[in-house]
C-alpha cells in the first residue's frame, strides 16, 4: 500500500468538496463552484503527490500556493496568457480587475449574489486557503477533527448572510463528507497502530462493551438534543421558529435573521395617546381620495388580543418589481392605478413595516424589503432608517355594494381566518347571531355588523374605562360599557365577522391624514388607526370601518360598506341580545351550519370564571409539555448512569449461573471491583485477588460474613485466573451479594449516594490502570 | 505478605501429591521449630528451597542461629549431613575430596570430601578464599564433582546451606555476584522476638534441643516430593508475570545489575514449591510476591544513585513488585 500517504489528502479534499454546496444559498448562477473545486483539487493533488515522496511536510503549503497561483491564470485570465496557461504581464492586471469587480459585486449586491467571475475568484481563493489549512490540520498535524472548525466557518457564511439559512441537502452533504474524513482517519490509524478490540470471548463481555458504547452514544445524542432545545430558549437571538411560535406571537422572521417588533396594537395605542400630534410622514398621490395606509395585518385572535402571525423574510418574499397578487384576485385589474410617493419625516425613525395604500401592486424602495404574500404588508429585517422615501403603485378598484352582495361563501382563503378560540364568551356569539339575523349573504351580515357599531350606542373614547380584573375585554366592550376606540371597534367587528362566517382580520396603519396647502398629505401620530378587513370571494380583502367617524375625524367610510338598501333598520333594535332573546325555529335550524357559535351556544350557562379556568388549563397544557420535556429529559439523564450500572450488574449476575466456573468467577470479581470503584474504594491492579480481599476485609465495619464471602470470591477468581482447571464456586451469587452488602455498609453515606447516582465504574478513566507498563519481552 | 492459612479444602481439584507435600512439610516445620522458634517465614523459604532443589544462603550477624537452622533441617530429614567450616586456609580439595595413592594396591583411591552429602552446611562461606568458594559453587551448580578427569555425581537431594556474615564484617571475602547467583534464595534469620528468646532460654538451658530432634522424613521421600513439585501448574499469565518482574530489575535505573535468566528459572522453581507448600497445585502472584525478595535481592547490585538514597536491593525489589500489575483474567 504505497499510496497510503495520499489517502488523507484525498479524504480531506472530498470533505471540502462536499461542503461547497453550503454556499448554494448565497451565490446564484452556475459554474461559480468550478474554480473553487479546481483550486482544491490542485492543492490536494500537490499535497498527495508530494507526500508520496516521503519528504518533510514543511514544503507542502508552499507547493500548494505555487500550484494554486498557477491555476488562477487558466481559470480566470486565460485569454491574457500564452496558450491559456503561461501568465503574461497582462495576466496579473486582469486578475486584479476581476477581483475588483468581485469585491464590488459583493459590496453592493444583496445576497444571494450572482456568481460572476469576480465572485467566483473570491470564492476560489477562499476555498484555496481553506484547502491549505485543512490539509495542514488533517494531514500534517493529523487532527482531522479540526477540519470541522473550517466547515463550521463555511456554514456560518450562509447563516449570517442569507435569510434562507442552509439548504438541508448541503448540510447533510457537508456532514457526510466530514464523517467520511474521520472514518478514513480512524481506518488509517487502525492500520498504523492497531485498533483496540474488546476482549470478546464471552457473550457477557461483548454485551457489556456494546452496552457501554450504546450508553455513550445515547448520552451524547441526548445531551445534543437537550442543548439544541434549551440553549435557544436561553438565548433569544437563537430562537428557532418552532419554539418562538409556541412562546411568542410577535416574533417575526425565521432563523437567526428574524426580528422582534413591538406589538402593533400597543404601538397604535401609544401613537393615539401621544400628546403631541407629531407628523410621521407626508405623501403625494394622484388618487382623488386617498385610501388608508396599512402597516400591519393582525390575523390571530387569542381571546383578548389580535396578533400577527410571524411573517417570513426569505428569498421568495423579497420585494422585486411587483408585489404578489392579492388573495382572491384572478389577475391584474383593468382599472386605473394610483401612484403614491411617501416621504418619512426626517426626524422620525423609519418604520420596519411600510405604510402603504391598498391594494399595493408594486413598491420602489431602497434596501432590503420583504412582502408577505397573504397580507401584502411590506417589511424589513434591517434596522429602521430615517428619512426614507418610497413610491407605491396601487390599484384603485372601485367596489360597489352590488358587487359585494353577489359574492358567495368564501372558499379561497385558509380556514384560519375563521378560527376563534373556543373560550370566546358565548354571549358574543349570541350577539352576532342577533345582529346578523335576517342577513343572508356574507355581505349583508358584514353590513349589519358594521351598522351595529356605527348606529348603536357605542361611544368613541381614547381612554376607555378599565376592564375589571378578570373580566373579558371583548364582552366588556360589546355588552357592557360600549366605550372604546378604533382598536376595540376593529377587533370586536373582526371577531363577530368570523362568527358570522366571514373571514376577517384586523389591519392597522393610518388614515389618509390631513391635506396640506401644497397638495400633499400629512399623516401624524393621531392618524394611527385600526380597522377590520373582511374577505369576499372573488373580490378579496375589503376594508370596513366600524369606528364612529366623529371620534376618528380623518376616518372615512367606504361607500360599498353602506349597504344597498338591505341594511335593516331593525338592526339598531336588535343590538342587545337581552332585548330579543329568542329566534324562531327556522333560524335556529340554520345557525349551526353558519358558524362556530352553534357549538358555543350550549355553553351559555357557564360562568366566566369556569371559562377562564378552562382557558388557563388548556393553555398551560401545551406549555406544560414544553416545560416537562426538558425536566423529564434531565431526570432521565440523571438516572441514566444508575440505570446503566444496574444493567451491567444484571448481566454479570446472570453470568454467575449457567456459565463456566471461570466466567462466573470473573463476573463476580469484576462486579466486586466496580462496586469498590463506585464507592471510591481503591482498586490496585498490582494486588493479587487474595491480597485485595484481605485489604477489603480489613476495612472497618465490614461484617464477618462479608469477609468470608470476600475471601471465597478472591479464591474463586484466583483459581479462575491461574489454576489449570478452575474450581466451581457454587455460592458465588450469595457471596457476591454478601460482599457487596458489606462493602456498601462500610462506605459512608455520601459514598453510597454517589455509588448509586454516579457510578464511577462506568467511566473508563476511573478504571485502575498500571502506572508502569511492563516492557515487552521477547518470548 | 504472609499467606498464613491453608485453603486446600477450597480448590476442588487438589492433587494427592500436594496434600502429601503439605503434610511432610508441616512435620519438618514442626520438628525444626522445636529448635528455632518464631521464624516461620525463614523456615518456609528454607523448605521451599529444599523442595525446589536449590541452595540456600543465610546471611546474618553471628549468633542468631544460622548454623542451627541448617543443622536442624539436616536432622529433621533423615539424610547425610556434612558441615564445612570455611576458613581462609581451606583448600578446594578439602571440599571435593582427594585421590589418595594406595601403595599396597598401587592405585589411586578417591576419598570423597564433605560435599558428598545430601545437605552440606557451609559455615561462614565468605571467610574462605575465592578459589575455595569457587570449588563449592561449582559443585552446587553442576551437582557433580570432577577430580583428575573423573566426574562423580552427587546424590539427590543435594542442598547447600551456606551461612555468611555481612560482608562488611572483619576478615570476610564477599561472594562475587556471579556466585551469589548460584543460590536460589537468601534469607536473614534476624533476632528472635522477645518471647521467642525467653522460650529459647528455657529450651536450651537443660540440653541441646538439637539432640532430641528426631528425623520426620528421609532423603528418598524428599526426592520424591521434589519430583512432584515440578508438576505444579504455572499459568501463562504467571510465566509472563515472572518474566516481567525479572525484566523490570534489568531496566530499573536503581539497579546496576539486574537478575539473570537463571534467576528466572530459580523463581519459577521456588514458586512451584512455595505453592505446593501452601497446598495449591498452581502458582499465584502471591507466591511470586513472597519470593521476589528472597530469590532476587541477593543477585542485584543497586546503582550508585540508589546507594546514595540508601535503598537496599530488598527495598528496590519490593518496590518493583508493588508496581507490577498481577496477571488478570485470560
Amino acid at each position: 500500500m504505497r499510496a497510503l500517504p495520499a489517502l488523507m489528502p484525498t479524504a480531506t479534499l472530498v470533505s471540502l468538496v462536499t461542503a461547497v454546496p453550503l454556499l448554494g444559498t448565497v451565490v446564484t448562477g452556475s459554474g461559480w463552484w468550478f474554480p473553487a473545486v479546481a483550486m482544491m483539487v490542485g492543492a490536494a493533488a500537490a499535497s498527495a503527490l508530494y507526500r508520496l515522496t516521503g519528504w518533510s511536510a514543511t514544503a507542502v503549503p508552499f507547493l500548494q500556493i505555487l500550484v494554486m497561483t498557477l491555476l488562477l491564470t487558466p481559470l480566470f485570465a486565460a485569454h491574457t496568457a500564452v496558450l491559456g496557461v503561461v501568465p503574461t504581464s497582462d495576466t496579473f492586471l486582469e486578475l486584479v480587475r476581476v477581483l475588483e469587480r468581485g469585491i464590488d459585486a459583493v459590496d453592493t449586491g444583496t445576497p444571494p449574489v450572482t456568481g460572476t467571475a469576480g465572485v467566483a475568484l473570491i470564492i476560489a481563493v477562499a476555498f484555496g486557503v481553506i484547502a491549505m489549512a485543512a490539509d495542514f490540520l488533517a494531514v500534517t498535524a493529523r487532527c482531522p477533527g479540526m477540519v470541522g472548525g473550517l466547515l463550521i466557518a463555511l456554514l456560518a457564511v450562509p447563516l449570517v448572510v442569507d435569510d434562507g439559512g442552509v439548504a438541508p441537502g448541503a448540510a447533510i452533504s457537508a456532514s457526510v463528507g466530514f464523517l467520511a474524513l474521520l472514518a478514513v482517519d480512524v481506518w488509517l490509524r487502525g492500520r498504523e497502530w492497531g485498533i483496540l478490540v474488546p476482549d470478546g470471548r464471552d457473550l457477557s463481555t461483548r454485551f457489556l462493551v456494546g452496552l457501554r458504547r450504546t450508553a455513550v452514544v445515547g448520552v451524547s445524542v441526548a445531551a445534543a438534543v437537550l442543548l439544541a432545545l434549551t440553549v435557544p430558549l436561553a438565548v433569544p437571538s437563537l430562537r428557532s421558529d418552532v419554539i418562538h411560535q409556541a412562546a411568542d406571537g410577535t416574533y417575526i422572521g425565521n432563523g437567526p435573521n428574524g426580528i422582534t417588533i413591538m406589538d402593533p396594537l400597543v404601538s397604535l395605542r401609544s401613537n393615539l395617546n401621544a400628546d403631541s400630534n407629531r407628523t410621521l410622514f407626508t405623501y403625494t398621490t394622484d388618487a382623488e381620495e386617498p385610501d388608508y395606509l396599512r402597516t400591519h395585518v393582525l390575523d390571530e385572535f387569542d381571546g383578548v388580543d389580535w396578533t400577527m402571525t410571524p411573517v417570513e423574510a426569505d428569498r421568495d418574499s423579497r420585494v422585486g418589481d411587483d408585489l404578489p397578487l392579492p388573495t382572491g384576485w384572478s389577475g391584474e385589474p383593468d382599472g386605473p392605478t394610483a401612484t403614491t410617493r411617501i416621504s418619512m419625516d426626517s426626524d422620525a425613525l423609519g418604520p420596519d413595516f411600510l405604510p402603504m395604500p391598498y391594494w399595493p401592486r408594486s413598491v420602489e424602495v431602497s434596501g432590503e424589503w420583504y412582502a408577505d404574500p397573504e397580507s401584502l404588508v411590506v417589511f424589513t429585517t434591517d434596522s429602521p432608517r430615517t428619512g426614507l422615501s418610497y413610491t407605491v403603485e396601487s390599484a384603485s378598484v372601485t367596489l360597489s355594494a352590488d358587487e359585494l352582495a353577489e359574492t358567495g361563501r368564501p372558499r379561497s382563503v385558509p380556514g384560519s381566518f375563521l378560527w376563534l378560540p373556543d373560550d370566546v364568551d358565548p354571549r358574543v356569539a349570541e350577539l352576532t347571531e342577533t345582529v346578523t339575523e335576517g342577513a343572508d349573504s356574507p355581505y349583508e351580515r358584514a353590513v349589519a355588523l358594521r351598522e351595529h357599531f356605527t348606529q348603536g350606542d357605542f361611544r368613541y373614547d381614547l381612554s376607555p374605562p378599565q376592564v375589571p380584573e378578570g373580566g373579558d375585554p371583548l364582552v366588556h366592550f360589546l355588552l357592557e360599557d360600549r366605550v372604546g376606540y378604533c382598536q376595540q371597534f376593529a377587533g370586536a367587528m373582526a371577531v363577530m365577522a368570523r362568527q358570522a362566517d366571514i373571514p376577517a382580520r384586523v389591519a392597522t396603519g393610518f388614515t389618509p391624514g390631513q391635506r396640506m396647502g401644497d397638495g400633499r398629505w400629512s399623516v401624524s401620530t393621531g392618524d394611527a388607526h385600526a380597522w377590520p378587513e373582511l374577505y369576499f370571494e372573488g373580490v378579496g380583502w375589503v376594508r370596513f370601518e366600524p369606528t364612529p367617524t366623529d371620534g376618528q375625524e380623518t376616518a372615512t367610510v367606504p361607500d360599498y360598506t353602506e349597504g344597498e338598501g338591505v341594511g335593516e333598520p331593525e338592526d339598531e333594535e336588535t343590538e342587545r341580545p337581552e332585548t330579543e332573546p329568542s329566534a324562531d325555529d327556522e333560524r335556529e335550524n340554520d345557525e349551526p351550519t353558519d358558524g362556530p357559535e352553534g357549538s358555543a351556544a350550549p355553553e351559555d350557562e357557564e360562568t366566566d370564571e369556569t371559562a377562564a379556568g378552562a382557558d388557563t388549563e388548556s393553555d398551560s397544557g401545551g406549555w406544560a409539555a414544553l416545560v416537562w420535556l426538558p425536566v423529564v429529559g434531565a431526570l432521565l439523564l440523571v438516572a441514566l448512569p444508575a440505570l446503566a450500572r444496574i444493567a451491567v450488574r444484571g448481566s454479570r449476575t446472570a453470568a454467575l449461573t449457567g456459565g463456566s466456573a471461570a466466567v462466573a468467577a470473573h463476573a463476580a470479581w469484576r462486579e466486586l471491583r466496580d462496586t469498590c470503584l463506585d464507592l471510591g474504594v481503591a482498586w490496585d491492579l498490582t494486588e493479587s485477588p487474595r491480597a485485595t480481599a484481605a485489604r477489603l476485609a480489613a476495612r472497618e465495619a465490614v461484617p464477618e460474613e462479608a469477609r468470608a464471602a470476600l475471601w471465597r470470591l478472591a479464591l474463586g477468581e484466583e483459581s479462575a485466573r491461574y489454576a489449570p482447571e478452575p474450581a466451581a464456586a457454587p455460592g458465588a451469587r450469595e457471596d457476591l451479594r454478601a460482599a457487596r452488602a458489606g462493602l456498601v455498609a462500610a462506605g459512608g453515606r455520601g459514598a453510597r449516594f454517589r455509588a448509586v447516582l454516579l457510578p464511577r465504574s462506568l467511566a473508563p478513566w476511573h478504571r485502575p490502570r498500571p502506572d508502569v507498563r511492563p516492557a515487552p519481552t521477547a518470548a | 505478605m504472609s499467606l498464613g492459612t491453608h485453603h486446600g479444602g477450597h480448590e476442588g481439584g487438589v492433587q494427592a501429591n500436594v496434600g502429601e507435600i503439605v503434610t511432610v512439610a508441616d512435620r519438618v516445620r514442626g520438628a525444626i521449630e522445636t529448635v528455632i522458634e518464631g521464624k516461620p517465614e525463614v523456615l518456609r523459604v528454607a523448605l521451599t528451597v529444599l523442595l525446589a532443589e536449590g541452595h540456600l544462603l543465610i546471611e546474618d550477624v553471628p549468633g542468631v542461629g544460622k548454623t542451627m537452622l541448617g543443622k536442624a533441617l539436616g536432622r529433621a530429614v533423615d539424610c547425610s549431613v556434612q558441615r564445612i567450616q570455611f576458613t581462609p586456609d581451606l583448600l578446594p580439595s578439602d571440599i571435593t575430596g582427594v585421590n589418595v595413592y594406595h601403595q599396597d594396591r598401587h592405585e589411586f583411591e578417591f576419598n570423597p570430601g564433605p560435599v558428598f552429602a545430601n545437605i552440606v552446611l557451609g559455615d561462614e562461606i565468605n571467610r574462605a578464599s575465592p578459589k575455595t568458594q569457587a570449588a563449592l559453587l561449582e559443585c552446587m551448580e553442576e551437582r557433580q564433582v570432577s577430580t583428575d578427569g573423573q566426574s562423580r555425581t552427587l546424590e539427590r537431594p543435594f542442598m547447600v546451606v551456606a551461612t555468611q556474615n555481612p560482608s562488611d564484617m572483619e576478615g570476610t571475602y564477599a561472594l562475587p555476584e556471579a556466585q551469589r547467583d548460584r543460590f536460589m534464595a537468601r534469607v536473614s534469620v534476624g533476632y528472635p522476638a522477645p518471647q521467642a528468646e525467653l522460650d529459647m532460654i528455657d529450651a536450651h538451658s537443660a540440653h541441646s534441643p538439637l539432640d532430641a530432634l528426631a528425623p520426620v522424613t528421609n532423603a528418598a521421600h524428599v526426592r520424591d516430593l521434589a519430583d512432584q513439585v515440578r508438576s505444579v501448574h504455572v499459568a501463562p499469565g504467571m510465566r509472563r508475570y515472572i518474566v516481567d518482574l525479572v525484566n523490570s530489575t534489568r531496566t530499573s535505573p536503581e539497579l546496576r545489575l539486574g537478575a539473570s535468566p537463571r534467576a528466572t528459572l530459580h523463581l519459577v522453581r521456588a514458586a512451584r514449591a512455595y505453592a505446593a507448600l501452601d497446598g495449591r497445585h498452581y502458582v499465584v502472584p502471591d507466591d511470586i510476591q513472597a519470593l521476589a525478595v528472597p530469590v532476587l535481592a541477593h543477585r542485584l547490585l543497586p546503582s550508585p544513585e540508589a546507594g546514595m538514597e540508601r535503598l537496599s536491593a530488598e527495598q528496590i525489589v519490593a518496590k518493583l513488585v508493588s508496581r507490577l500489575p498481577v496477571p488478570g483474567p485470560q
